[in-house]
C-alpha cells in the first residue's frame, strides 16, 4: 500500500481542459487569451474573477480582473494601472504570492498580449490611467531615515505593521480585502516579500498610491513626497538578513527565536501549519470547479470513495459542538492526528489522512495546531457516516490490497455530502 | 469410506473459504500494525543530515527536513516497489500517477541527480514551482494534483530551507514520465480521477 500517498489526491486538471480546448480555438480568439488559457486560468478562473480551483487556498487571493483594481500601480488612487504596471508585475511576478515572475517564460509580445487582454475583462479602463510624478526622491541616509521613523508614528503605521515592522504591539491583526478574503499585514523587515518590489521607489510609491482593494490607503493627503521619501527610506532601513545570507550562530538565533514566537502564540503558528499542511484541501468541501465553498472552509464532508473500503467524506475540524472537534479532548484530537484513531476506537486508513507523517511532529506543533482548531468559528456540518461498497467487491478489493498488496485507488468528488443530507 | 471423506473434505472447503471471506470481511486494514509503526517508519525513511559539513547549511537543512517529513512529500513522491513503496529510495518519485480526462500527472523524481531528478532545476526553478506550480517551459500543473497552493503558504525560508535538504538527498538514477497534456497515453495502474460528482457513492 501507499501509506502516505494520496492524501492530496484531487479531481483536477482544469487547467489542462482550459489548454484543450484552447487548442481547438486557437484560430478564432487573440493571441492574449490564449495565453491568459495556457498560464492564468489556474489560479485566476477562466472568466477572471480571481476564482479558480487553486485561489482558495493561497493568501493573498488571486486579483479579480473584472473590477478594475490593483495593488501594484504608479497611479493616482481610483485610477486604473498603466500597461508598464502591469507588464512589470507579470515580468517579474509579485513577490510574496503565487505570482511568478513571466519574464523568463514567455516572450514581451505574449506578456503584452495578455496584459491587453486583462485590461479587456474590466470596464475601468476605459478611462485612461492618471499616472503619479515620482521625483528625483530623497537619497538614503542616516538623517532622512531618523525622518522616516517620525513619519511612521505619526502616520501610525504600527497600527498595522507593529511598532517595529514585525507586527509588535499591532492594535489590527486581521484583515481582509475588499472581497472579504483573508490578508496578512507584510513583515517590513522582510523586503522579499515586498509583492512590488523593495527599492525607496517601489515602496514610496505604494505610500503614493495606495493599494487598491487592501486597507493600505493612499498617503499623498496626509504626508509631503519628502516625507514619504523619508519613510521610504526608513522602511528599506528594517530589511533583516534572510535566512539565505545568514552564518550557523544567526540561524540557531532565528530559529531559536521562531520558537519562541511558537510558544509565545501557538494559534498564529497552528494556523501557518494548518495551512501548510494541507488540511484545508481535504477537509473543505468544494463546487464543481474545485473551489471551497463559502463558509464551508474546514467543515468537512468532502467525498472520497477509497476502494474497496468505500465512501468516506473527510470530517469537520471546526470547533462545532455537535458535528466537529467542540466536544473532543486536546489528546482525543491530537490521538486522530497522529495515530489515526478516533475516539469511538475506529482505526483511519494511513491515506489519504497522513497521520503516519503527522506523527513525526514535534509536540509542541501538535498543540498549536489543537489551539488553532479550537478557534475556528463552528459551522454546523453533519458529517454522513461512510458506506461501504457492494459486498462482493468489497470483498475483492480487500483480497487485492491486502493479500495482493495492490494499491486502492481514492477517487474524490465535488461537492458536500453534509449539507446535501447524505451519501 | 470413500464417500464420507468426500463429503468430509467438502465441508473443509466451504468452512474454509466462508471463513476466509468473513476475515476479509471484518479484518480491519493494518490491524496487526500499531499506529506508531508507519509514524516510525517515516521518521526513520527521512535521511538525516547530520553528515552536512557546512553548519549553516545543516541548521537550514535540519528545517527543510522536518518539514518535508511532516508534511508527508514522499507519500507522492515515493517509488513504489512491488509490495509498496520503498522507503529506502526516498523522494525517488514515480509512485503517484494521476490520470484525468485531460492529463496524466507521474510524482517526480526529487533527488539531486543530475539526469532524472532536481539537479536539473536551479534553487529558483524549483521554488517557483513549489510556490505557483509552474515550470520552466510554461505548464501549470494543477493545483490539485501537486499541492503548490499549500505550499506557497510556506514563508520563503522556509520553502529556501526544503531546496536546501532537497539538494543534499542522495541521487538517485529514477526517470518518471513527462507530463503528458491531452491525455495522449495510459499508464498502467494510473489512480483515475473522476470530478463529474454524480456517481458519488456507487460502487464503480
Amino acid at each position: 500500500m501507499n501509506v502516505a500517498g494520496y492524501r492530496f489526491v484531487y479531481a483536477a486538471a482544469l487547467l489542462a481542459a482550459a489548454a484543450a480546448s484552447s487548442l481547438a480555438r486557437l484560430q478564432a480568439q487573440p493571441q492574449g487569451k490564449n495565453v491568459y488559457d495556457a498560464h492564468c486560468v489556474e489560479c485566476h478562473g477562466e472568466s477572471g474573477r480571481g476564482d479558480g480551483p487553486s485561489a482558495a487556498y493561497v493568501t493573498p487571493r488571486p486579483r479579480d480582473f473584472t473590477s478594475g483594481k490593483y495593488k501594484i500601480r504608479s497611479t493616482e488612487t481610483g485610477s486604473v494601472p498603466t500597461g508598464d504596471d502591469l507588464m512589470q508585475s507579470v515580468r517579474q511576478g509579485l513577490y510574496g504570492t503565487t505570482m511568478p515572475g513571466w519574464a523568463r517564460i514567455l516572450s514581451d509580445d505574449d506578456i503584452r498580449d495578455v496584459v491587453e487582454y486583462i485590461k479587456g475583462l474590466s470596464p475601468q479602463f476605459a478611462s485612461p490611467p492618471r499616472a503619479v510624478t515620482v521625483g528625483a526622491g530623497v537619497p538614503s541616509s542616516p538623517d532622512s531615515i531618523t525622518r522616516g521613523l517620525q513619519v511612521y508614528d505619526r502616520l501610525q503605521c504600527g497600527k498595522c505593521h507593529g511598532s517595529d515592522g514585525r507586527g509588535t504591539g499591532a492594535v489590527a491583526t486581521a484583515f481582509e480585502d475588499d472581497w472579504k478574503q483573508p490578508l496578512r499585514a507584510p513583515d517590513l523587515t522582510e523586503p522579499w516579500t515586498f509583492h512590488g518590489g523593495a527599492t525607496s521607489r517601489d515602496v514610496f510609491l505604494r505610500f503614493r498610491t495606495g493599494m487598491a482593494g487592501t486597507p493600505m490607503p493612499s498617503f499623498a493627503d496626509a504626508a509631503s513626497e519628502n516625507e514619504m521619501w523619508d519613510l521610504a527610506n526608513y522602511i528599506v532601513s528594517l530589511a533583516r538578513k534572510p535566512i539565505w545570507t545568514m552564518n550557523a550562530d544567526e540561524i540557531k538565533d532565528f530559529y531559536a527565536r521562531q520558537e519562541a514566537d511558537a510558544k509565545a502564540n501557538p494559534v498564529k503558528r497552528g494556523a501557518y501549519l494548518v495551512e501548510t499542511l494541507g488540511c484545508v484541501m481535504c477537509h473543505s468541501p468544494v463546487d464543481e470547479l474545485k473551489r471551497v465553498l463559502p463558509g464551508m472552509r474546514l467543515a468537512g464532508g468532502l467525498p472520497m470513495r477509497i476502494d474497496p473500503f468505500g465512501a468516506y467524506p473527510t470530517g469537520n475540524l471546526t470547533s462545532d459542538r455537535a458535528t466537529g472537534l467542540g466536544d473532543w479532548s486536546d489528546d482525543e484530537i491530537k490521538r486522530a492526528i497522529t495515530k489515526g484513531t478516533l475516539p469511538n476506537g475506529t482505526r483511519l486508513l494511513p491515506f489519504p489522512m497522513d497521520y503516519a507523517s503527522y506523527s513525526t511532529m514535534k509536540p509542541e506543533d501538535l498543540n498549536a495546531i489543537v489551539a488553532y482548531l479550537r478557534t475556528v468559528p463552528p459551522v454546523s456540518n453533519k458529517v454522513p457516516a461512510p458506506r461501504s461498497t457492494f459486498l462482493p467487491l468489497y470483498l475483492w478489493g480487500k483480497f487485492k490490497f491486502l493479500i495482493l498488496g495492490v494499491d486502492p485507488p481514492i477517487v474524490l468528488f465535488s461537492g458536500n455530502a453534509g449539507a446535501k443530507g447524505g451519501l | 469410506m470413500k464417500k464420507f471423506l468426500k463429503w468430509a473434505l467438502f465441508v473443509i472447503v466451504v468452512v474454509a473459504t466462508c471463513g476466509f471471506l468473513a476475515f476479509l470481511y471484518f479484518i480491519p486494514p493494518f490491524f496487526l500494525t500499531p499506529p506508531e509503526t508507519f509514524g516510525k517508519a517515516m521518521a526513520d525513511a527521512a535521511p538525516t543530515v547530520a553528515d552536512i559539513a557546512d553548519p549553516a547549511e545543516r541548521a537550514i537543512a535540519e528545517r527543510g527536513r522536518y518539514i518535508v517529513m511532516t508534511t508527508g512529500c514522499n507519500g507522492c513522491h515515493a517509488v513504489v516497489g512491488p509490495r509498496g513503496p520503498d522507503l529506502s529510495k526516498y523522494l525517488g518519485g514515480g509512485g503517484l500517477k494521476i490520470q484525468t480526462p485531460h492529463a496524466t500527472y507521474v510524482s517526480r523524481n526529487l533527488t539531486p541527480d543530475k539526469e532524472t531528478g532536481l539537479a536539473r532545476r536551479t534553487d529558483d526553478e524549483v521554488k517557483r514551482i513549489m510556490r505557483s506550480g509552474t515550470f520552466i517551459d510554461g505548464h501549470v500543473v494543477a493545483g490539485t494534483a501537486m499541492p503548490w497552493p499549500v505550499f506557497s503558504n510556506w514563508t520563503e525560508e522556509d520553502r529556501h530551507a526544503v531546496v536546501v535538504y532537497l539538494r543534499h538527498l542522495k541521487p538517485l538514477r529514477h526517470a518518471t514520465p513527462e507530463p503528458v497534456p491531452g491525455n495522449a497515453i495510459t499508464i498502467p495502474g494510473a489512480v483515475e480521477q473522476d470530478y463529474g460528482g454524480k456517481d458519488y457513492g456507487s460502487s464503480k
